[in-house]
């Protein structure tokens, strides 16, 4: 409790005898010089705090840029340590970081970042790569999502398209076509006219992700547009021929300089789609000479192929041969066999028709239960796909 | 210009001769005379309030300087990068050993030792006498000693440089020796304020440990000066936390056991540390005198060999605690953190360089949190929280098992951590730690740091569980008569005759009085005009006591009185008994652990 007024008065002097006044002056004057002080170290302090922090982060950048990642991860330590609230360096020390391998560390500096900004391109794009290496597909999904949707300082169309592509890189890598489809069909949609390099990146995007017929159209667009890419080439073709577009395969295909058409993938449709072009006795416009004799010989190399299987099924010497689909197919061939010649598909072309459909018969049930075919035995199986293919139709 | 001002203008009252620039200073004068005047007429409670703010702003600029003057120290010894050469790291804690040893023994005796057994002994030992030598003396070897790795903290240094701040203007003032005594912990609150920056944390600190009671007289100025000095601090160095602490998630019932198991082993690692620090201190103690000015070199160069390969216990470590709270360390580095910064710190503190243990502390409570919460996720991955979340918990859990302020260490966590859901985990924890501590070592720190400097300052501990023995413990029972005024008097007589020993009590309206048997004996001889109690001669009103009250309240109140009523609260008439003299010192010498 206080004490009575009277009783309580400060003395007039302090200690040493000086008096109450001066002790004051003396008391403000030092705070006025200590103020003063104060506010020059603490002025002088964070310039150099400031200073060093952008050393080292300017540091790390060449470093990063360098490829010395872990010299990088020193520098912006150090930068971040100078000044642990600045998004920049937190965001860089992340990627430092996520480049060393330490997806773990990495993941919780940039998941502080997006707690203070939750719309960030540059973020999300980063924390999604960082899932995307842990193979955590949803969440990496999402992050891509948020990405390509969120907020970028600068060019955000085509910071927007690059995560676009590497969405679906990633789905395309890991095989999830289904989720790949809408994202790769809006990356198209996305792409600007004219840019050859990115249609030629999504092209070949919609080839690793089967969409065949986009991706033709892709390259089309490409070509029609006037370059003469041989990327674009390619890829047409590739897509042509998966379309069943043996024609225009060849035509795409040989069109390719040397080098690329000696590509063993390219060479191989080359060939199958020069098999099938050669062996389809249902092409249009067709001479019925050709036609007759094309049948003929499909005939021919489906006995053959029956009969190697029927043999394998039931090598000489065996007690009880197996009775089977495709021996009885092979003795329906044996039966008409007088009738089924090149002359007489050419007088009566009305047979071509159930004689192919033998070959086809003959040539499915070996696949089924013999497996591996040689490239003419192949080629009349796509041919006998394209015919159900468009009877279907 | 208005005419008004005119009139005041000192140039125009000027008599005739003197100048317009003399007039000026007159007025100037008599204006500071006025508010001297006014100020120094002030009760002394109340400028004990303004100076609590004059001191929390000197407080708050001392302590900015003492974060400069370390991180710049700090920069110039060590260098900026995280991880110093090795040439670098082996020598500087080693060199800047022997600066600090030469410094705290030959030029600032005063600056060693804990700065807050200091300011205790300065409120009971010293009348509030904190020589102002020792500001100067720990600004410059603690600035020193922690800048060049010592593994020690500003925290306890700042406070004992808020305090002797706060006793020089206290006693340059000629304040009265009761608010001299009281205006160190003032000081005290302050530097802690600054240097931690956490105004709630620094007043319970000082009150809890320092003061150890809630007094009303100087709780307001121990406030005043928290708040202006952090005000201060935060005008220079920015409002940010210390560290920057995560968010903290809610937390389910059946987390709690987590962080109870986190509490067990944050009481085991204070345990493990406060008694290694009491088996060696008395015995480094006894080392010959010249050794101490190789000690703090000896375990610079100590802590020189464990930063080689971990740079992160060398200094205070708040950027170290700052990425623990961000789960930027693995269960395996966040362990071996904690028991290599016991080992430092240890090295440090018993090699007598000043400094405080205020963030090594936080430290090693950060990362053994963060430890156990990465192990018990391993285990459990459904627990609720973020490692962040365990090393904050973890702060508060070492820090109640080490320095034994529980209440301090609950509230320092919810002050840092800006969040209320914290409390839970955090009160289980420290309290777990708090009590494994009290039952595994007797001696809390600042009491056996105390001890080991020769003085015997009153335990806070001791103070806070003291259980004063009350009224109710000493009070008999169905032990005396009670009358009420219109009782006719032979009910009183009979009654008396029949217990010569009870004290004969009457009641009236809550007011109790008593009768001597003396004159009751003679009333009896002359029965002229007697006929109900209210006319027998009765001492009193009595002064009454209630069951809850302590002895100590009982003793100034039984005076002279043969008995005393022990009442009830809540009806004044209802006696629960009457307490004696004999009865209140019976009790005082059946009162175990005096």
């Amino acid at each position: 409790m206080a004490k009575p007024l009277a009783k309580n008065r400060i003395m007039k002097r302090g200690e040493h005898g000086r008096s109450r006044e001066l002790v004051l002056v003396v008391c403000f004057l030092s705070l006025i010089g200590l103020f003063s002080v104060t506010a020059f170290a603490a002025r002088m302090y964070h310039k150099r705090v400031h200073t060093l922090a952008d050393q080292w982060f300017n540091q790390g950048q060449s470093d990063f840029q360098a490829g010395d990642a872990k010299k990088a991860l020193v520098d912006y330590r150090n930068a971040f340590a100078f000044s642990p609230t600045n998004p920049v360096f937190q965001f860089h020390l992340a990627q430092a970081l996520a480049a060393n391998g330490d997806l773990l560390q990495a993941q919780a500096y940039l998941l502080q970042l997006l707690s203070q900004s939750p719309g960030s391109g540059d973020i999300n794009l980063a924390l999604a790569r960082i899932v995307a290496r842990q193979s955590r597909t949803q969440d990496a999904m999402m992050y891509y999502n948020s990405a390509i949707y969120g907020e970028w300082t600068d060019q955000p169309i085509e910071k927007r398209w690059g995560a676009r592509r590497e969405l679906c890189e990633y789905l395309v890598g890991k095989g999830a076509t289904t989720q790949a489809e809408p994202a790769l069909i809006a990356l198209a949609d996305n792409t600007p006219e004219g840019d050859v390099e990115k249609e030629r990146t999504v092209g070949n995007l919609l080839l690793r992700a089967q969409m065949w017929s986009r991706a033709l159209d892709e390259f089309r667009g490409i070509l029609e547009s006037g370059a003469n890419d041989p990327d674009a080439v390619e890829g047409a073709g590739i897509a042509a021929y998966n379309l069943g577009q043996y024609s225009k395969a060849i035509s795409y295909f040989e069109r390719l300089p040397k080098d690329r058409a000696s590509k063993p993938e390219v060479a191989d449709q080359l060939r199958m789609a020069r098999l099938v072009m050669g062996s389809n006795p249902f092409l249009p416009g067709l001479a019925t000479t050709e036609k007759a004799r094309r049948t003929a010989n499909a005939l021919r190399v489906a006995e053959g192929r029956a009969q190697a299987c029927v043999e394998k099924a039931n090598p000489p010497g065996s007690s009880q041969p197996q009775p089977s689909k495709l021996a009885s197919l092979l003795t329906t061939a044996e039966m008409q066999k007088r009738n089924w010649t090149e002359r007489g598909f050419i007088r009566t072309p009305d047979l071509i028709n159930p004689a192919m459909d033998l070959a086809f018969q003959m040539e499915g049930e070996a696949a089924s239960s013999c497996g591996a075919l040689t490239d003419e035995d192949h080629a009349l199986l796509i041919v006998a796909q394209s015919k159900a293919g468009n009877s279907a139709q | 210009m208005t005419d008004a001002t005119i009139q005041v203008n000192p140039a125009a009252q000027s008599p005739p001769g003197e100048t317009g620039k003399t007039g000026r200073f007159k007025q100037i004068r008599s204006i500071w005379e006025s508010w001297t005047n006014r100020l120094f007429a002030m009760r002394e409670d109340q400028l004990f309030l303004l100076l609590a703010v004059l001191i929390g702003v000197f407080a708050g600029l001392a302590v900015v300087c003492f974060r400069v003057a370390i991180e710049w120290t700090q920069l110039d010894l060590l260098g900026s990068s995280f991880s110093p050469p090795i040439l670098r790291v082996l020598l500087v804690p080693t060199i800047g050993g022997l600066v600090v040893a030469f410094l705290a023994i030959r030029i600032f005796p005063g600056s060693q030792g804990s700065g807050v057994n200091r300011t205790k002994a300065a409120v009971y030992i010293w009348n509030g006498y904190v020589p102002f030598e020792t500001v100067i003396g720990k600004f410059v070897t603690c600035a020193l000693a922690i800048g060049s790795g010592q593994s020690l903290g500003p925290e306890d240094p700042s406070l004992q440089m808020g305090a002797g701040i706060a006793s020089k203007i206290g006693r340059s003032l000629n304040l009265s020796q009761e608010k001299i005594r009281l205006i160190a912990p003032v000081g005290a609150a302050a530097g802690l304020a600054a240097a931690f920056n956490a105004p709630i944390s620094a007043v319970l600190f000082v009150i809890e440990e320092v003061i150890g009671a809630w007094s009303g007289g100087v709780l307001g100025a121990i406030v005043l000066a928290a708040v202006s000095s952090v005000v201060t601090m935060r005008s220079f160095l920015g409002a940010d936390s210390l560290f920057r602490v995560p968010e903290f998630r809610v937390v389910r019932a059946q987390d709690l056991l987590a962080y109870a198991i986190l509490g067990l082993v944050g009481g085991a690692a204070s345990v493990v540390f406060l008694k290694w620090i009491a088996y060696a201190r008395p015995r480094i103690d006894r080392w010959p005198h010249w050794t101490k000015f190789l000690q703090p070199a000896a375990a610079g160069f100590l802590i020189g060999v464990i930063g080689i390969r971990f740079p992160q216990v060398m200094g205070a470590g708040y950027s170290v605690i700052d990425q623990a709270m961000h789960g930027q360390f693995a269960w395996d580095l966040l362990l071996a953190l904690a028991g290599l910064k016991i080992l430092a710190t240890g090295f440090s503190f018993l090699s007598g360089t000043p400094g405080g243990m205020f963030a090594p502390v936080l430290f090693i409570g950060a990362m053994l949190g963060g430890a156990v919460g990465s192990v018990e996720q391993h285990f459990f991955p459904g627990l609720a929280g973020t490692i962040g979340t365990f090393a904050l918990v973890g702060m508060g859990t070492f820090f109640a098992g080490f320095l034994r302020i529980p209440i301090t260490s609950v509230f320092m966590v919810i002050e840092l951590s800006g969040n209320y859901t914290a409390i839970l985990p955090v009160m289980i924890s420290t309290m777990v730690a708090f009590f494994i501590s009290k039952r595994f070592q007797k001696l809390p720190l600042f009491e056996m740091l105390a001890r080991y400097d020769g003085m015997i300052l009153p335990s806070i501990e001791e103070q806070r569980e003291q259980v004063a023995p009350v009224v109710e413990k000493a009070m008999q029972r169905d032990a005396a008569l009670i009358f009420a005024p219109s009782d006719p008097l032979e009910k009183l007589t009979g009654s008396a005759s029949a217990k010569p020993e009870f004290p004969l009590l009457v009641n009236s309206r809550r007011e109790w009085r008593l009768i001597d048997r003396e004159d009751l004996k003679q009333l009896a001889e002359d029965r002229t005009q007697t006929h109900a109690v209210a006319d027998v001669k009765a001492k009193g009103p009595l002064p009454t006591l209630f069951p809850d009250q302590t002895l100590e309240e009982a003793l100034q109140l039984v005076g002279d009185w043969q008995v005393l009523p022990v009442v009830n609260r809540a009806d004044g008439s209802k006696l629960e008994g009457i307490i004696a003299l004999a009865d209140i010192l019976r009790a005082f010498r059946n009162t175990p652990g005096e």
